[in-house]
């Protein structure tokens, strides 16, 4: 049993099959990426494995349980936490606030420890960890920053961050990079690296951008019209005639 | 200003506060006295009011749960005639179970959708009053209930409820631990959850929040508070009816809390005594009184949709542009 | 339950459907272009009725003449709330309702200090006399409101469906951004609904000055049974409104002959409770106007 799998993956909106019978397996400390041209059922899949969507028929397992169809927060309960591709975050919380909302899953947010005050986390314990990933991702300038104030880059480092904070097993990102600058997508690579170095979080990310893609992914799952074309090494996918037809068909290149 | 400093002001501030509404009864006459205990009731309402607020969840049926708590003081001091340390928190219990039963089916809906749905289940208890007339008296309600009992003359823990200064101080206390209790909830983490879920819902969940579950238990505490108001007012007023809870007084509640705000604390007791204020001042006013609130909810909404506790980031914000302009022109 | 007490209810159920559509069909004009959620759609209603009260009782005009007037000068209203209210809350359903609500406190302030509150005013009806049908008895007053609600309700429908300005107004409803890039200016379309919305609710209340107490309060119950039909008809649809307001009208008549009209409140809250906790967008979904 793999880690993380999906097995016979099919989504269907109405009519339109947006996802058919995709099938991957993603071990342990991998750092695994999705990509597809335009309209090649990326958002579909990651809303699938991220239990926004229920699938028409399928399953995808994490941990040898089934987590499709299963409400976001619960998933992430189980340790598989996605991201967003717009900036979300807690606009009017600071930095270390949104991380330090983020951690509630460990800690005892009862009624009865508010109001009796055991469960301030401005206080200085709890507030450790939240510290030691701002800092570890980068961010302490910005602890005290409120959120909405943060460039676009350090706004999609926060959620990686935030859902860091949750102490995932299972990291989905989706599309991590986009709208970012040269500059900030080397932090972001440079980032999902140290995050699963450090702390052997595997890594799922559903992405556009080749080229990051390509230097930051052990291995590369490529879709194309709602099915599974390709996957293999970056060099496997780099030299497949299916996956440059698909691209050059799409009019975007395999860089 | 240092985050002690800060505490400092608001340790030495409420103790002001506190020392003139311990003093009142010396203060003003009995009459006065009287509003100023509905005002203290209609604290603990705003404040329980704005809890639901903090994650986005504006009701409509707020002041009905204040009715099922004095409806249910009714019903067990007059006709079980049971003291009053078992009525109250009954009351409070008995709200906080019929919050359930709305929060429940309510929860699936969200935004305007929650707000009238709120607003249909509140008019459906609202008839439930009028049409039973056992035990809740129809129309006319529950009358006669029995004034607070604390020992019997002579005992040395007796206290005299027909005294309407020993009432006032009775709600005091409750208005206190209410608000100590509210604030220890907004201060905390689960406050901060609560409140993350207003700001973003998807993201709450994605980060294992269980948005739905929140949402009731929110609603829950907030109609225990609600009960506790209505139980207290069931007691102060002695005699209820479904006149009491209704439409007009929910928009007096939506005026407090959106002429003082919701997002801070301090929001909802600026809206409560503010508007408490221009209510007793504009008494000559008789029956234009409404159309002056209604012009004042008007306005807020219009010009300060954030409430009063925006108004100085919104001042510093108008010098600033002005600053700016004079700068460059 | 003999013939005639079945023919009277279905009799009374066509005359309270009627009445309902008239008054929900205004507001899911004003529901369904840009949102604008009136909570004082009720007030709309009295203000009807009280054109009927000055016109007609206190000036001597003809009933059909003031029911007539009812339409622009309630419009008119309906038309300052846009201006005043819903323009400067746009985007914000919540707060144009809420400010809604205070725009009702001052109509009924200011109707109730020029005519007296709490005094019902009773009107004198213009058709005295019923007609008899199989042993039911409808007064020809109530008669009258089922063809003027089929005439004003075809005549929204061509409106809508032939006309430039009401084209205009679906498109709105539909998409307002890609209206907008039409070249459709949304603030004249937003003030059109709040036209049609307030012309709609001012005949109905017209209508039925003569046969419900006037007051300045009496709109309230009109309002919330507004909402649950536009709710459970589906927010933004007309048709949704019309066929739910029919439905209502029969539930509300027949559980108020069987049992009495506070059950059939009960009922009809519940109903609406319900639908939006089942089906938030309604039972005709949102359908286009």
């Amino acid at each position: 049993m793999s880690f993380f799998s999906v097995e016979n993956l099919t989504k269907k909106f109405g009519g339109l099959v947006a996802n058919n019978n995709i099938s991957m397996d993603v071990e342990k400390g991998e750092i695994r990426g999705v990509i597809g041209p335009n309209g090649a059922g990326k958002t579909t899949f990651f809303n699938l494995v991220s239990g926004f969507y229920r699938p028409t028929s399928g399953k995808v397992t994490f941990k040898g349980q089934t987590i499709s169809g299963m409400a976001t927060n619960k998933i992430a309960r189980l340790g598989a936490v996605r991201t967003f591709q717009r900036p979300a975050l807690f606009s009017d919380f600071t930095v270390l606030e949104n991380v330090s909302i983020a951690q509630h899953l460990n800690t005892n947010a009862s009624l009865l420890n508010a109001i009796i005050g055991h469960d301030n986390h401005r206080e200085a314990d709890s507030l450790e960890r939240a510290i030691e990933i701002v800092d570890f991702l980068g961010m302490a300038e910005d602890r005290d920053t409120m959120a909405n104030n943060l460039s676009h880059g350090l706004q999609r480092q926060l959620g990686v961050a935030m859902a860091l904070a949750t102490e995932p097993e299972l990291l989905m990102l989706d599309e991590p990079v986009a709208g970012m600058n040269s500059g900030e997508k080397a932090v972001m690579v440079n980032m999902i690296q140290k995050i699963r170095d450090k702390w052997g979080v595997t890594v799922l990310l559903v992405e556009h951008d080749m080229r990051t893609v390509m230097n930051l992914c052990e291995k590369i799952t490529v879709l194309d019209f709602g099915e599974k074309l390709a996957e293999g090494s970056p060099d496997d996918i780099r030299s497949n005639r299916a996956v440059i037809e698909a691209y050059l068909g799409a009019d975007d290149s395999v860089t | 200003m240092s985050k002690s400093s800060f505490s400092t002001h608001l340790l030495v501030s409420s103790l002001v506060v506190i020392a003139f509404f311990v003093m009142a009864p010396n203060l003003v006459s009995a009459y006065r006295l009287e509003l100023l205990t509905i005002f203290l009731i209609n604290v603990i309402l705003a404040q329980s009011y704005r809890l639901m607020a903090t994650t986005g969840d504006w009701t409509l049926c707020h002041y009905i749960l204040m009715g099922v708590g004095a409806y249910a003081t009714g019903i067990l001091a007059k006709m079980a005639g049971l003291p009053f340390y078992l009525v109250m928190p009954m009351a409070c219990v008995v709200t906080m179970i019929v919050s359930l039963l709305f929060a429940i089916p309510l929860s699936r809906t969200l935004g305007f959708a929650f707000f009238i749905a709120s607003f249909a289940l509140g008019e459906f208890v609202r008839h439930v009053w009028l049409k039973f007339h056992y035990p809740f008296g129809g129309a006319r309600g529950i009358n006669g209930i029995p004034k607070l009992e604390i020992g019997q003359g002579g005992e040395w823990y007796f206290i005299d409820f027909w005294d309407s200064r020993n009432f006032y101080y009775f709600t005091l206390v409750f208005t206190i631990l209410t608000l100590v209790i509210l604030f220890r909830i907004d201060r905390s983490r689960l406050g901060d959850t609560w409140k993350s879920i207003y700001t973003d819902r998807e993201l709450s969940e994605s980060i294992g929040i269980d948005v739905t579950k929140s949402r009731i238990m929110v609603f829950c505490v907030s109609g225990f508070f609600a009960g506790l108001a209505g139980s207290l007012l069931a007691y102060q007023i002695g005699s209820i009816d479904p006149h009491n809870f209704g439409m007009v007084e929910m928009v007096y509640l939506i005026i407090w809390c959106v002429v003082g705000g919701v997002k801070t604390f301090w929001g909802p007791l600026i809206g409560v005594l503010s508007m408490s204020i221009i209510f007793e001042l504009t008494r000559p006013l008789a029956e234009w009184r409404p159309a002056l609130f209604g012009l004042i909810l008007i306005l807020f909404l219009v010009l300060l949709p954030g409430g009063l506790e925006t108004l100085p980031a919104r001042i510093r914000e108008l010098l600033h542009r002005t600053g700016t302009q004079r700068g460059t022109g | 339950m003999g013939v005639d007490t079945i023919i009277q209810t279905i009799a009374n159920a066509l005359v309270l459907g009627s009445v309902y559509a008239m008054v929900a069909v205004g507001l899911a004009i004003a529901f369904g272009v840009m949102q604008m959620a009136n909570f004082s759609h009720g007030e709309l209603f009295m203000a009807g009725s009280y054109v009927v009260f000055v016109l007609y009782t206190l000036l001597g005009m003809p009933f059909l003449l003031a029911v007539i007037l009812a339409f622009p000068i309630v419009a008119m209203i309906g038309l300052a709330f846009e201006r005043l209210i819903f323009r400067p809350t746009r985007g914000n359903v919540l707060a144009g309702f809420m400010a809604s609500a205070g725009a009702g406190f001052i109509l009924q302030v200011l109707v109730g200090q020029q005519w007296g509150v709490g005094l019902m005013r009773t009107i004198q009806t213009p058709f005295p006399g019923g007609a008899e049908v199989l042993g039911a008895s409808i007064s020809y007053q109530r008669l009258l409101i089922f063809p003027a609600t089929v005439i004003m309700v075809t005549g929204l429908w061509y409106f809508l469906t032939r006309v430039k300005a009401g084209k205009a107004l679906r498109a709105c409803a539909q998409d307002p951004e890609a209206a907008v890039l039409q070249g459709i200016s949304l603030n004249k379309m937003t003030g059109l609904a709040m036209l049609l919305s307030g012309g709609f609710a001012g005949v109905g209340g017209a209508l039925m000055a003569p046969i419900i107490p006037v007051t300045p309060y009496m709109g309230h119950t009109y309002a919330v049974t507004a909402f649950v039909i536009v709710i459970v008809g589906g927010m933004a649809s007309i048709e949704g409104a019309v066929i739910a307001a029919f439905i209502l009208g029969f539930i509300h008549t027949i559980v108020a002959t069987l049992y009495d009209s506070v059950t059939a409140t009960m009922v009809g809250v519940l109903f609406m409770a319900i639908v939006l906790i089942l089906k938030p967008t309604g039972l005709m979904g949102r359908v286009k106007v």
